[in-house]
């Protein structure tokens, strides 16, 4: 063989040697370890001031449940850009609230799981050498002062947006010595030297030991939540929902948080599978039952959820039933309980109608013609459920009521009993919700009320007791997304959710 | 108009040479100073203590093994590109040449973000996600190689342009008069004599990609056990704001270029290339 074919051949196989180098070790590792768990990694955009919490929670979560969670580290901004191109990965940890309201403008997010506090300091070196305590200290002469770029670091955007409203801020700026692109760089600088005081987060400054910091007041009101986001397009959603509900849980990944110094959330309470109540209108099923059955699939949860009058609810709640959210069919019901729930949202409402059969053989147009001797009636019952409660409201301002009373054939605790009722044929006439009547209206026939009070309106709230208020949150907002209006829609609910307006 | 005319010339008085010697040893001192005095300072922020943690840890350890590989990886893969490259602009004249030549450079003038931001783009353009069914690149190993061909690439082939020019062809013309084919020519009297040249394209390619650290940022990520060569280590330490591990793995990394780069040129250097065969 000659020189030149030695030389090619000997450079192919030195590359060869090189390249098996790389694979072997990551072939072997899965064999070497866990064999039981096949699961992929989940791989997390990880703002890199945020490791030491995350990794550590992120090992405990791998020896716990043999998952491993890759984090892949970068600025907030830049991993952003990189989550806008690919379309890999799972989840999303930004270093403050900004990005991750960026991300979910875009579109890249779906759930959204608070973790942390943080609020802007003044971090100087330990001993305060230069005496700062003041904001009005940093525009000393002898003072060199740090601070994270406005435009690429949100500590920066926050504490020019705070300063400018206070008219403090052309002042400081004049005085700042360097601009950094990160908080972490400006925290570097004052544990260097370069600088004597550096505006970084309360958590950056505690994790250096040769820091100090100092709280001043126009900063105090400037604190951002640190929140972790499940990417849009993630395939792997309901594993990495479960790291990112580990990673909140104020019993697992917030304590690690705590360690690091920073001030976490009153998160949820960790469980593998949580199991959830809810209380729920009966009227309300056909419309909400997909939603939740979605819900536990994603969320990994299990909701057991108990439809029924109202009325019924309520009493059980009054006899010391806890429910971690209640779905009322009526507002004065939630407003009876108001006191173990957090505000109510109106979600959906329905309209009261006159049900009768098919082709309305009796004639029955309006609320008078059912005080027609002989006309077998069925009413909700006034006092187990929402709805009848409202009718007997609607009948007595009408002084329609005593009227009716000779008629009344039957009073049952739900919209559903009715329907049955009316069906088999020993009722003429009921007085029920338009959800009631819809999945039966090839059978029945229905007029509607014209009346303020011929239309309820259903509110969620979330129980102030449940070990799983941000789970909870969470389903409103399935409860509350286009899909599940789609849902009651189709189902003759009328829509009444009015997303809040943003900050 | 005669000779005579003009005094005659003072005899050339030979002046010391110390002052000269004295400039280039100041001149060329100073640059070796300052960086001595740049390794000094990161040795008085770091200690033995942490050298050894550094050490021990399994990222870092992992982070130099793929440094290293990368690294040599790279190299090979520049020189296979950049000699035929060089040969070929050095000793040819075809239409596009000097166009070749101006994208040739567009590695080494582009901001090394967007080096990595292009190849991430690249890599989610149709056929770049056709060829990542087939092997993942992005975020992955292969990411990490390809962002340091990238730029070190460009830099062997313009060693190995300036190398070929500087070769007089006569010798391959004289090989071709003697019965040599075009190939022949190359493979048997170019090359050897392209010997330091290549060396030199080697060494540059290798220590280039042991510093890259933009495009592998953006195109690999910075994920532990992945895609964490030491550049990303020492950003890694440096956001939690770890400046003595930070400065520890850089020694590292300087320790691990000197002891290559020496190698490579004591062995480069004394053994021709024909004996290395």
């Amino acid at each position: 063989m000659n020189k030149p074919w030695m030389l090619v051949t000997g450079s192919v196989a030195a590359m060869a040697l090189l390249v098996w180098g790389l694979w072997w070790p990551a072939r072997s590792r899965p064999a070497a370890t866990t064999a039981g768990s096949e699961q992929k990694p989940l791989l997390m955009f990880c703002a890199a001031g945020l490791q030491a919490p995350v990794e550590a929670a992120a090992h405990d979560y791998e020896q716990a449940f043999g998952v491993r969670v890759q984090l892949q580290y970068g600025g907030s901004g830049a991993l952003l850009s990189n989550l806008r191109v690919t379309h890999t990965g799972d989840l999303y940890l930004a270093a403050d609230e900004s990005y991750t309201r960026s991300a979910r403008a875009m579109g890249l997010l779906a759930e959204i799981i608070p973790l942390a506090r943080q609020r802007p300091v003044i971090a100087v070196a330990r001993g305060n050498p230069k005496q700062i305590r003041t904001l009005a200290d940093l525009q000393r002469p002898d003072v060199r002062v740090g601070m994270a770029n406005p435009e690429a670091a949100s500590i920066g955007r926050t504490v020019r947006e705070r300063l400018q409203h206070a008219g403090q801020w052309d002042a400081l700026a004049r005085h700042i010595t360097v601009f950094k692109p990160t908080v972490n760089d400006v925290a570097n600088d004052v544990k260097l030297g370069t600088v004597d005081a550096g505006i970084v987060w309360d958590a950056t400054a505690q994790q250096y030991p040769e820091l100090e910091l100092v709280t001043v007041p126009p900063f105090d009101a400037a604190s951002e939540t640190i929140s972790i986001g499940i990417l849009q397009r993630s395939p792997r959603a309901a594993a990495a929902l479960r790291f990112a509900r580990y990673l909140g849980a104020r019993d697992r990944g917030l304590k690690r948080f705590q360690e690091f110094h920073y001030d976490p959330v009153a998160g949820d309470a960790w469980a593998e599978q949580p199991e959830l109540v809810l209380y729920s209108g009966a009227m309300l099923r056909p419309g909400l039952e997909q939603t939740l059955q979605q819900f536990q699939e994603r969320e990994g949860c299990r909701i057991t959820t108990v439809y029924n009058g109202c009325g019924i609810l309520v009493a059980q709640m009054r006899a010391g039933q806890r429910p971690d959210a209640y779905f009322s069919c009526d507002t004065s019901f939630m407003n009876s309980v108001a006191d173990l729930y957090q505000p109510p949202v109106d979600v959906v409402d329905n309209r009261l109608m006159i049900i009768v059969q098919k082709h309305n053989p009796k004639n029955l147009h309006a609320l008078s013609d059912l005080t027609r001797p002989g006309i077998r009636l069925g009413l909700p019952d006034h006092e187990k459920s929402a709805m009848g409660n409202v009718i007997w409201k609607m009948l007595v301002q009408l002084k329609l009521y005593d009227a009716l009373r000779p008629n009344l054939a039957v009073e049952s605790p739900t919209g559903d009993f009715l329907i049955n009722q009316i069906r088999t044929g020993s009722l003429d006439a009921i007085i029920a919700c338009h959800s009631n009547w819809t999945g039966v209206r090839d059978h029945l026939d229905a007029v509607p009320i014209e009346h303020p009070l011929a239309r309820l309106t259903q509110p969620y709230a979330v129980g102030r007791e449940t070990r799983y208020p941000h789970l909870m949150a969470r389903l409103e907002d399935a409860i509350t997304s286009a899909a599940s209006r789609a849902r009651f829609e189709s189902q003759g609910f009328g829509w009444r959710f009015q997303p809040a307006s943003p900050p | 108009m005669t000779a005579e005319a003009g005094p005659p010339l003072p005899p050339l008085r030979c002046r010391p040479d110390w002052p000269f010697f004295a400039g280039l040893a100041v001149l060329s001192g100073v640059y070796v100073l300052f960086i001595v005095a740049m390794l000094a300072a990161d040795l008085s922020f770091t200690s033995p203590r942490h050298l050894l943690r550094a050490l021990a840890s399994p990222e870092i350890r992992y982070a130099i093994k793929l440094s290293l590989i990368s690294c040599s990886l790279t190299t090979l893969l520049s020189l296979w590109i950049a000699v035929p490259t060089g040969y070929l602009l050095s000793r040819h004249r075809f239409p596009g040449k000097r166009l070749m030549d101006a994208i040739l450079d567009i590695p080494i003038v582009l901001p090394p973000l967007v080096i990595g931001l292009s190849l991430l783009i690249l890599f989610q353009t149709p056929p770049g996600r056709a060829l990542q069914q087939l092997v993942p690149v992005t975020y992955a190993i292969p990411s990490v190689i390809l962002a340091q061909f990238a730029v070190a690439c460009a830099f062997a082939v313009r060693t190995m342009l300036v190398t070929f020019d500087q070769i007089s062809p006569r010798c391959e013309q004289v090989a071709l008069t003697l019965g040599c084919n075009r190939s022949q020519a190359f493979w048997r009297v170019a090359l050897p004599e392209a010997r330091r040249g290549l060396l030199t394209a080697a060494t540059l390619a290798w220590a280039r990609a042991l510093g890259e650290f933009g495009p592998i940022l953006v195109f690999s990520g910075a994920t532990r056990m992945r895609t964490e060569v030491l550049p990303t280590t020492v950003f890694l330490e440096l956001s939690v704001g770890n400046i003595e591990a930070a400065v520890a793995v850089s020694l590292i990394m300087i320790a691990a270029a000197l002891i290559v780069l020496t190698l490579a040129r004591l062995f480069g250097l004394r053994a021709p290339l024909e004996r290395v065969l």
